[in-house]
């Protein structure tokens, strides 16, 4: 009876019991750090004192976070597009095209997402140092898309797996050419593989730490890096406003995630 | 209809063949295939030909302990991880689906919470004078703080926090795919509930437990940010030396000797966990 969640009888209220912890360990930075965005104390004493909005005036005031944010934003979405490009292409190979080693290639493309990031920083990094390419925009934009192909790839081919293709054969009897019953009717089938490959991959770079740590000058850096640089100097509260912001950009993205999935899947 | 179209018919499977790799492919062998050999090349060649960095790496003591740190802290948040983990997977499998999707909401809304904020939040959490310490002074459970960060116990709850999702996720699937049936048979042939759990709900899990650990593990064993900032000086771990290594004391030979070994191992183990689960599981979990 252990998988009828109605005859669990004690176990249920212990295991319950469990999960409501974990539940809870698992929500508790996320609300702590937005608690202590608002609180007055600067030595993030807690419960705070007094509440404050300071912090976040603070972090608005100062221009190297605001400019962190957009390079990030910039780098992020030049990333997504190119990563969703690619990854779409090439799922489309992946998944119909019939030639051999195609799972030999598969895995090739998606071992990014399992090599160790450090190895591949330090490995771009020293690549980038020759080209001339250290610390620039397209820099970052590269190494960041090699990241995130895996991420757009998953979902992609995913959803094409799942797609009927002899709904797109059908068009093309009904005298669509190939790459018009490709773009009318598959792709909007696979949106939704489409729409997660574009998240994923954006998340990829916006959150990235380590590449970018290395990748950065003092004139180029992410917010990451920015975030690192002031955890690495002090604790300074101003970090916990700019991370309940992200917190807030976070909840923003799956309540649109999930929004657009009903609607895409009605 | 078009020529086209009736080759189309003919040939049902036109291969999108192997062009429309060529982007990914291209990206992926300039940009990723290369820059990690040449690395290789230069823990070969970085001062002088030869294998003195691999030597000097795996004969020194300093290097040993970081290495076994490296193994330790990858181990101990493992275990951690699925023990957590299999309860509340357990629950999630079977829970009326209203709970289920609050549960979930909060498992993703901590996995897509930026790294550096949630572990910026351990930091504070854990510290000498963090909330933690407070309150369990406060409840009288102990009269000084006790150290929570800069060791091992700092790394292992910040890493467990993040590992979680990745066992958790992989882990309800196992768990929904097996039949309930199955219990309700042992019951009713008179098993306990301990007995049921041990002979049938454990070793159904176990490829699931297994490749979500064996996961868990070798992400653990790479990772940089979260024991770089909550791990202290002498439990350093491998990623961690590495970008030291490259980036304080511009030791390039070193540093990318250091950087294959983990390869090697991480690439190794990801293929035992391809042999058990089947590489597009594998991939899709991660």
């Amino acid at each position: 009876m252990l998988l009828d969640y109605d005859r669990l009888g004690w176990l249920k209220v212990a295991l319950l019991g469990f999960t409501t912890l974990v539940a809870a360990f698992l929500l508790l930075p996320v609300v702590f750090i937005v608690l202590l965005s608002f609180g007055s104390s600067r030595w993030l004493a807690f419960p705070p004192p007094g509440w404050t909005l300071k912090w976040y005036q603070e972090l608005f005031a100062d221009p190297s976070w605001i400019e962190a944010a957009l390079t990030s934003a910039r780098i992020a979405t030049m990333t997504a597009i190119l990563a969703v490009a690619i990854g779409l292409v090439a799922s489309f190979a992946l998944v119909r095209g019939q030639f051999r080693g195609r799972e030999v290639l598969r895995g090739l493309l998606l071992t990014p997402m399992v090599l160790p990031v450090v190895v591949f920083a330090i490995a771009i990094y020293a690549f980038f140092l020759r080209l001339g390419l250290g610390g620039t925009t397209i820099g970052f934009v590269v190494a960041h898309t090699v990241l995130a192909l895996p991420f757009a790839i998953i979902p992609i081919a995913t959803a094409l797996e799942g797609f009927d293709k002899s709904i797109e054969d059908a068009a093309i009897v009904c005298g669509a050419s190939p790459l018009q019953a490709k773009l009318r009717i598959t792709l909007p089938s696979i949106r939704i593989g489409i729409f997660s490959a574009a998240i994923f991959s954006f998340l990829a770079s916006w959150d990235e730490v380590v590449v970018a740590i290395f990748m950065a000058s003092p004139t180029l850096q992410t917010l990451p890096v920015k975030i690192w640089g002031s955890l690495r100097s002090d604790l300074t509260p101003v970090i916990a406003a700019a991370s309940s912001l992200l917190v807030a950009l976070t909840l923003a993205l799956m309540i649109v995630t999930a929004l657009l999935r009903r609607k895409l899947q009605t | 209809m078009s020529v086209e179209a009736q080759q189309g018919i003919a040939t049902p499977r036109i291969p999108a063949g192997l062009g429309g790799l060529l982007p990914a492919l291209t990206l992926i062998g300039l940009f990723f295939v290369v820059p990690v050999l040449a690395l290789l090349l230069r823990s070969v060649t970085d001062p002088s030909p030869g294998l003195q960095n691999y030597a000097a790496l795996l004969g020194d003591g300093t290097y040993a302990r970081v290495f076994f740190n490296t193994f330790l802290v990858a181990a101990v948040v493992t275990i951690v991880t699925v023990l957590v983990a299999f309860p509340v997977a357990w629950m999630l499998a079977i829970m009326p689906a209203a709970l289920a999707s609050i549960l979930f909401g909060i498992i993703i809304l901590s996995m897509w919470t930026n790294l550096l904020t949630r572990t910026y939040a351990w930091m504070v959490l854990l510290q000498r004078t963090g909330v933690i310490n407070r309150a369990l002074i406060g409840a009288g459970i102990i009269d000084q703080p006790l150290p929570l960060i800069n060791n091992l116990t700092g790394v292992t709850i910040g890493m467990v926090y993040i590992m979680l999702p990745f066992m958790i996720l992989p882990l309800v699937g196992t768990l929904r795919a097996i039949d309930p049936m199955t219990l309700r048979a042992a019951a009713l042939c008179g098993a306990s509930p301990l007995a049921a759990f041990r002979r049938i709900l454990l070793p159904l899990s176990l490829p699931g437990i297994a490749a979500g650990g064996l996961m868990v593990f070798v992400m653990s064993l790479g990772y940089f940010v979260t024991p770089a900032l909550l791990g202290g000086t002498s439990n350093m771990m491998l990623a961690e030396m590495i970008a030291q290594m490259i980036q304080s004391l511009l030791n390039w030979g070193l540093g990318s000797a250091a950087a294959f070994i983990l390869l090697v191992v991480t690439m190794a183990l990801y293929a035992l966990q391809l042999r058990l689960v089947g590489s597009k599981r594998a991939a899709g979990g991660a």
